[in-house]
């Protein structure tokens, strides 16, 4: 029953101050995501999951009930360290699935300079063809 | 996706017309040549080689007569491309570089595109005799879907002079020969070898996927898994004139371990064997 004793010792919960400087950090966060919409740096469909993150983070300072649920789901006793493991795993993620998306883009460019090369040789091809026509 | 960009309508219609057209003309009043119903390209993928670029054209003009010759100009920087135009190549030049594999894979979209059955290709650093090339076509013509050229098999053209390597480099290749051939179970003495002929079998593929920094360890692994019949023809290759390799000591580690686990990851595809 030894692995029963982790969840009744005391929780280590966040401070107030944490709390706060995250609430705000969070709503910072959102702003800055706003604006970049805003000002087309960034594309909506990219810049969904990071509104995401940053609710996430404001419901975390807001209600830190949902941190202690997230750390005894997770089996820890201090609620810091489960936020840190799921950001963690949460910007694994995200980086992963960058890297696929810069990989799809960068076939894509070939594909198209590839196009843009031949079209080159057949517009010259075409070009060389009417010259001789003329001097016929 | 990817493939809607080259079936497309407009550019097959087009394709279609200048096909035809190549067809209509009669054919011009070119040398004698035994092979005249089969549309062969050479071409020359070549990067700011304008010191060399001219000879190569010249040489696979005189050894590969019926063929037309193209530059696959991969964003140079010099005077490759008009200088290529200049001897009489058609020029296909990308606007920016793309690493080897998507220059080789240009001419392959394109001599698809264009009707042509057979695809001869040398570097354009002046390292590979076209005579050496006309040999490799002879290959495909008698049944090899796709064929590579080794400096480091036996039989040898005894005109011209032995290919001279440094040791690091003949260890890297040993490794890469050993790689390939066990992950095939085919002997290949010369796998970072860029001279080569193709048939249409080999370049419809090759047009499909084409590894484009590893492009020619990957694709011989990725030939015979598809049931290709690939043949390695012994050539004689010359020392480089111009420039020098872009392989150094410590690039060369890396780029040995990055081939290497670009290996195990073929080796891991689903094999496309087709009928």
């Amino acid at each position: 029953m030894n692995f029963l004793l982790a969840a009744t010792e005391p929780v280590v919960r966040l401070t107030p101050q944490a709390r706060i400087l995250a609430a705000v950090l969070a709503i910072a966060f959102m702003v800055l995501i706003l604006d970049l919409i805003r000002r087309d740096k960034l594309l909506e469909r990219y810049s969904i999951v990071w509104f995401l993150l940053g609710i996430g983070m404001l419901l975390g300072a807001i209600f830190p009930i949902l941190l202690e649920w997230l750390a005894k789901a997770m089996g820890v006793r201090d609620v810091t360290i489960a936020l840190f493991s799921v950001t963690l795993l949460i910007l694994l993620a995200l980086s992963l699935n960058f890297s696929v998306i810069a990989s799809r883009q960068s076939k894509q460019i070939t594909r198209l300079a590839q196009q843009s090369a031949i079209d080159g040789v057949e517009e010259e091809s075409a070009e060389t063809e009417e010259a001789e026509a003329e001097v016929r | 996706m990817e493939r809607t960009l080259f079936h497309g309508s407009v550019a097959e219609k087009r394709a279609a017309r200048l096909a035809h057209r190549h067809v209509e003309s009669p054919a011009s009043p070119g040398p004698a040549c035994q092979n005249r119903s089969v549309k062969k390209l050479v071409f020359i993928p070549a990067w700011n080689e304008e010191q060399s670029i001219e000879a190569v054209i010249a040489d696979a003009r005189e050894h590969v007569p019926g063929a037309d010759v193209m530059v696959v100009d991969d964003g140079s920087t010099d005077r490759t491309p008009e200088l290529a135009r200049r001897a009489g190549a058609l020029v296909a030049s990308l606007p920016f570089n793309q690493g080897v594999g998507a220059a080789h894979q240009t001419a392959y979209i394109y001599a698809l595109r264009h009707g042509y059955e057979i695809c001869g290709q040398l570097d354009g650093d002046g390292q590979h005799p076209a005579s050496e090339v006309a040999r490799l076509i002879e290959a495909v013509e008698e049944g090899a879907d796709l064929a590579v050229g080794s400096r480091f098999a036996d039989d040898v053209n005894p005109d011209i002079p032995e290919y001279r390597s440094t040791f690091a480099r003949r260890l890297g290749q040993r490794l890469f020969s050993l790689l390939v051939s066990t992950s095939t179970r085919q002997t290949f003495t010369d796998t970072t070898s860029g001279m080569r002929a193709l048939n249409v079998r080999a370049m419809e593929m090759f047009a499909e996927r084409y590894s484009s920094e590893f492009a020619e360890v990957e694709s011989l692994q990725q030939a015979v898994r598809a049931g290709l019949t690939v043949r390695e023809v012994p050539v004689h290759m010359v020392p480089r004139e111009h420039g020098h390799s872009f392989i150094t000591p410590l690039t060369s580690a890396f780029y040995i371990f990055k081939t290497l686990v670009v290996l195990l990851i073929g080796q891991l595809r689903p094999r496309q064997v087709d009928q």
